[in-house]
């Protein structure tokens, strides 16, 4: 049902390609004057470069749409969130996105807002309510890409090492696929779980996983489902001279990483990224679409991309710049695309 | 204490040695590999970046003082090194004698700040933590620095991390096996033997000790009291800015992170530092088996395949053993004296 809905959505969106030219001149109200239009983004999470880069694509949609932008950052403080769209709401914003949260805390706020008149949609967070959109990164297709091209690369039977912190939301969702793989592929021996959030995440990470390949000799797989995660275990396999014998598959990606992935001998083989900045988009236009009083499905999902080693070298690829321009399907997706809308500017 | 052998005694003064011990040969037997050169390397090679820093805490804690900033200067200090390097394209050498100026300014600042603002050190250090850490993201608004990355005017990053700036946290000596001892253990012993000296065997660290025991009469005797905590700030900010410079070598990237888990794992070891041989006092010694002893416990429990949260109760629960070696058992045995 979801899965059809975004399929249309998306042959709609193809199909209106060759019209965003003219955008915006037979907008639909209260986009026929965007300057009129406020829309705030409440965030939970900000630090690091994922959050920073689904900020720039906020605000590149917003600005393309030409309309005004207020960012609310609450820095992982839950109470103070929901404050925020309290603040939002006194404001008389038109739209609320609401990036991040907890559930519990985010509920009755959003409820608050939707009774306010206010249209919200929500990335990443449940809140539990009909009338806010989620929009999601398919964190479940990610780790799927990830490890199908694990399976392609080293077959059905290895040992593996997996690095996971439970309790955080995108990372739970990864876990589920990687327990669905387990049993779809006996051959795969998880022989270490190990993960911490300690920042600087790598360097803990890089920790724990020399202890690990060096209690654990036999293993030739980690699969490590965040990027932070991926360089601390890559670091290690470096520091123990491993990183012919071992091949780690990721999510995420950032210019960092790609210059990791693409060192000679690098053990990592391949991640599965969406492009925050496309998200951060998307969740603009949805927005903008609720706004304009279209039909905006209850799932608003952003496909990811699966980027290889041999991908990067072979295209030359050297920074996210280059991997947008050269992997088209990774600067761009369309989702949530009408015709009368303005794309940012690439 | 004219007796031949008091357990108590024996206890406070080696006890934590002994479990050390106790707990290196029961890693060995729960998993061989524990047991190895490579790992015990590894154990210092992980704890080298939190060991340097409790040591600039030791030298605080002597004085009576507290530094909250550690882990926010070393962060800063790694983001400093890869924007001098990455950004304006500086040398190892240049980018290294920058973070080390800017670890020891803040270090004076924080000093300054107490002795001569009289703020309260906790508050004052607190400040700077959170001064930092904001200042760190402001150059590149929040991001991650790493060549090749897009600057704020739209061009990209073209410098790189020189290869000898990265050699101070991946290069390893060749000791008996090839390739074993990486040049941040190095570092790490040789500040470790560096502060306790400084501390035990010159006339500045006794003053400082006596500073911290009572700086009133340490004053009357004519000590220049401010001088010394300005001192011990510096240390510490110097030292926090080197275990930055070492992150930065080891991640090869400017990486946005607070450092709070730095500054707690380092405070840890500190304190783990006061029971060691029965010294019920910050010492340099003591700072770098506490730092080992939190090492050889994490590194033995990831082999063990235990959870990361099961790490942090178990670190809380030796912190909380030492320091009742320290001020309850130390205390008895200090009024049995009397």
């Amino acid at each position: 049902m979801i899965s059809r809905r975004t399929l249309i959505g998306l042959m709609g969106g193809a199909a209106m390609w060759p019209g965003l030219v003219l955008a915006q001149d037979g907008a639909p109200a209260p986009f026929d004057n965007p300057g009129d239009v406020r829309i705030a983004l409440v965030r939970y999470l900000s630090t690091g470069d994922f959050f920073q880069a689904y900020l720039s694509g906020v605000e590149k949609q917003a600005e393309a749409l030409g309309v005004e932008l207020q960012v609310f950052d609450s820095r992982q403080d839950a109470a103070l969130q929901a404050d925020m769209v309290d603040q939002a709401i006194a404001l008389g914003v038109d739209g609320i996105i609401i990036q991040h949260g907890l559930t519990e805390s985010m509920k009755e706020a959003a409820q608050r807002a939707v009774d306010a008149g206010i249209k919200v949609v929500a990335f990443d967070v449940n809140v539990e309510n009909e009338a806010i959109p989620q929009i999601e990164q398919s964190d479940r297709d990610l780790a799927r890409l990830a490890l199908e091209q694990a399976i392609e690369d080293n077959g059905e039977e290895w040992v593996a090492g997996y690095v996971y912190v439970p309790g955080i939301a995108p990372l739970d969702r990864r876990n589920e696929t990687w327990v669905e793989f387990k049993e779809t592929y006996p051959g795969i021996t998880e022989k270490a779980a190990f993960g911490t959030m300690d920042n600087p995440i790598a360097n803990s990470v890089a920790n724990q996983a020399r202890s690990v390949l060096s209690a654990n000799p036999d293993i030739t797989v980690m699969f490590a489902p965040y990027d932070e995660f991926a360089k601390g275990v890559k670091i290690a396999v470096d520091e123990a001279g491993l990183s012919q014998d071992v091949s780690i598959y990721s999510a995420d990606i950032s210019t960092a990483d790609i210059a990791l992935m693409r060192e000679a001998d690098s053990s990592w083989k391949a991640t599965a990224a969406t492009n925050p900045a496309v998200v951060g988009e998307v969740s603009v236009r949805t927005l903008a679409q609720y706004l304009a009083g279209e039909e905006v499905a209850p799932q608003v999902i952003v496909p990811p991309t699966l980027i290889t080693q041999d991908q990067l070298n072979e295209l030359e690829i050297t920074n996210m710049e280059e991997l947008g321009a050269k992997l088209p399907e990774f600067v761009h997706a369309d989702v949530s695309v009408s015709d009368w809308m303005t794309l940012p500017e690439r | 204490m004219s007796r031949g052998f008091d357990p108590v005694e024996f206890g406070i003064r080696y006890g934590f040695l002994l479990l050390m011990a106790g707990l290196i040969v029961g890693f060995s037997v729960a998993q061989p590999a524990f047991m190895s050169a490579r790992s015990a390397v590894f154990i210092f090679q992980s704890v080298a970046i939190t060991g340097i820093l409790a040591l600039g805490v030791t030298a605080t804690l002597v004085v009576g003082g507290f530094d909250l900033s550690i882990g926010a200067v070393a962060t800063s200090s790694m983001m400093l090194a890869a924007y001098a390097q990455v950004i304006w394209q500086l040398g190892a050498i240049e980018a290294v004698a920058l973070c080390l100026l800017m670890g020891a300014a803040v270090g004076y600042i924080n000093g300054v700040l107490i002795v001569k603002m009289r703020v309260p050190d906790l508050l004052a250090t607190l400040g700077m933590m959170f001064l930092l850490m904001g200042l760190q993201r402001i150059p590149t608004e929040g991001n991650s620095i790493s060549t090749g990355m897009a600057l704020p005017d739209g061009s990209n990053a073209t410098g790189t991390f020189s290869p000898s700036f990265l050699m101070l946290g991946r290069h390893r000596l060749d000791v008996v096996i090839e390739n074993l001892l990486p040049l941040s253990v190095v570092f790490l012993i040789a500040i470790a033997v560096l502060i306790w000296i400084f501390l035990e065997m010159t006339r500045h660290g006794r003053i400082m000790y006596a500073i911290g025991s009572n700086d009133r009469a340490a004053a009357l005797a004519g000590i220049d009291v401010n001088g010394y905590r300005i001192l011990a700030y510096v240390i510490s900010g110097t030292l926090a800015s080197f275990g930055g410079i070492l992150l930065a070598a080891r991640l090869g990237r400017g990486d946005v992170a607070s450092g709070n888990n730095l500054l707690l794992d380092a405070v840890a070891a500190a304190l783990i530092g006061f029971a060691v041989l029965g010294a019920a006092k910050p010492n340099a010694f003591g700072t770098a088996i506490g730092a080992l002893f939190v090492g050889i416990l994490l590194q033995g429990l990831t082999m063990l395949n235990a959870p990361y949260y099961t790490q942090d109760f178990i670190k809380g629960a030796v912190l909380v053993i030492a320091l009742v070696f320290t001020f309850a058992l130390s205390g008895r045995r200090g009024r049995a004296r009397h």
